[in-house]
């Protein structure tokens, strides 16, 4: 589906494209960086493998930041008025991910679209859900 | 008659979906299913109506629940007040035994769900503890199943000799209907009519996932 720039092109069904974010160590550290949140389970494997995790996590911040830049990519001019996600497992840093959307909502009068949100591991298992609601200003 | 017996909505903890938006994007998408099976975990939602998603959206939408046991995960159907007297549905370490014994005596229908996941899946406990009596039918497809999950469930239900279901486990809307249950000829109207099919065992899991043709 090309880029929606207008609450008209909207349709209840539509998919986002499937994005595959960068979450290599360097990007997942400098992400840690600028949001004060640097923990070791996030930017060492092997500090991550002591606390039980099968390697280094991305950070749910991250995750849902990734996810709200996805719907930004598909609607550049929409405001995101809500965004909720749900943890589920584990995304592992310097693995494959693919994040998804789908419309599964719209309000004519309002001009918002509601959204389901998910982002699967390389494994298969879907580690992130979520819904977003999007408003759109013409 | 295809039902997705394994969904969840914004009543269970994890879930996200709206039950209009589930007939809606069903609708929308032109999905074969009948109706779908609300299964809250931990709980049975005995408060909610959705007749009038049923009449507005020609769907049957019936109501169950996912119970947590030390066998994993369980879904029971035909939830009634003698089954909710026997049983604490939040408790997260239920005894299989006493699930399978007590929804049996009440009337209900319990099967295991995603029985090839590890830890919440029956059979990660058959290897440690080996295999329930009283275990009859279990779920093969599950649309949050990774590659090896449903392979491994489909191997062992064989080897068992269970009956064999599927459902979604959608907790958005847009995962519905990914896996069902298709019950051949059968018109089940209600919750009781669903348990009568299920105890009469003229039923298969069928998997609808979208593939990259799609």
């Amino acid at each position: 589906m090309s880029t929606i720039y207008k609450f008209a092109e909207v349709e209840l069904g539509d998919e986002l494209p499937n994005e595959t974010p960068d979450v290599s160590m360097a990007k997942v550290t400098s992400f840690c960086t600028s949001a004060k949140h640097l923990f070791e389970r996030f930017t060492d494997h092997e500090a991550a493998k002591k606390e039980g995790f099968p390697g280094a996590i991305v950070p749910g911040i991250m995750s849902q930041g990734l996810l709200a830049a996805m719907i930004h990519k598909w609607a550049p001019g929409c405001n995101i008025m809500s965004i909720d996600t749900v943890f589920r497992g584990s995304l592992l840093v310097d693995s494959n991910i693919t994040m998804t959307g789908a419309v599964t909502d719209t309000d004519d009068d309002e001009m918002t679209a509601e959204l389901d949100l998910s982002i699967i591991a390389e494994d298969g298992r879907t580690g992130v859900i979520g819904t977003a609601k999007v408003q759109f200003l013409s | 008659m295809l039902l997705d017996l394994h969904t969840h909505s914004v009543k269970s903890d994890d879930g996200r979906a709206k039950v209009e938006n589930y007939c809606k994007w069903i609708r929308k998408k032109e999905l074969p299913l009948d109706g779908f099976v609300l299964t809250e975990h931990r709980q049975y939602d005995a408060e909610s109506d959705y007749r009038h998603l049923e009449d507005e959206y020609g769907l049957l939408i019936l109501k169950a629940s996912e119970v947590e046991t030390d066998f994993g995960h369980v879904l029971v159907f035909g939830v009634n007040d003698e089954l909710q007297a026997a049983l604490d549905f939040r408790d997260v370490r239920l005894p299989i035994e006493h699930v399978l014994y007590q929804s049996h005596k009440a009337g209900a229908f319990a099967a295991p769900c995603h029985p090839g996941r590890k830890r919440v899946g029956l059979f990660s406990h058959y290897q440690e503890k080996g295999h329930v009596e009283g275990v009859h039918t279990v779920e093969v497809l599950n649309g949050g199943s990774i590659p090896g999950e449903d392979e491994l469930s489909i191997e062992m239900a064989a080897k068992y000799g269970y009956k064999t279901f599927g459902g979604s486990d959608s907790h958005v809307v847009s995962r519905v209907g990914f896996c069902a249950t298709d019950f051949p000829a059968q018109d089940i109207q209600d919750i009781d009519g669903l348990v009568n099919a299920l105890e009469g065992g003229n039923f298969n899991a069928v998997s609808l996932r979208p593939t990259k043709e799609d």
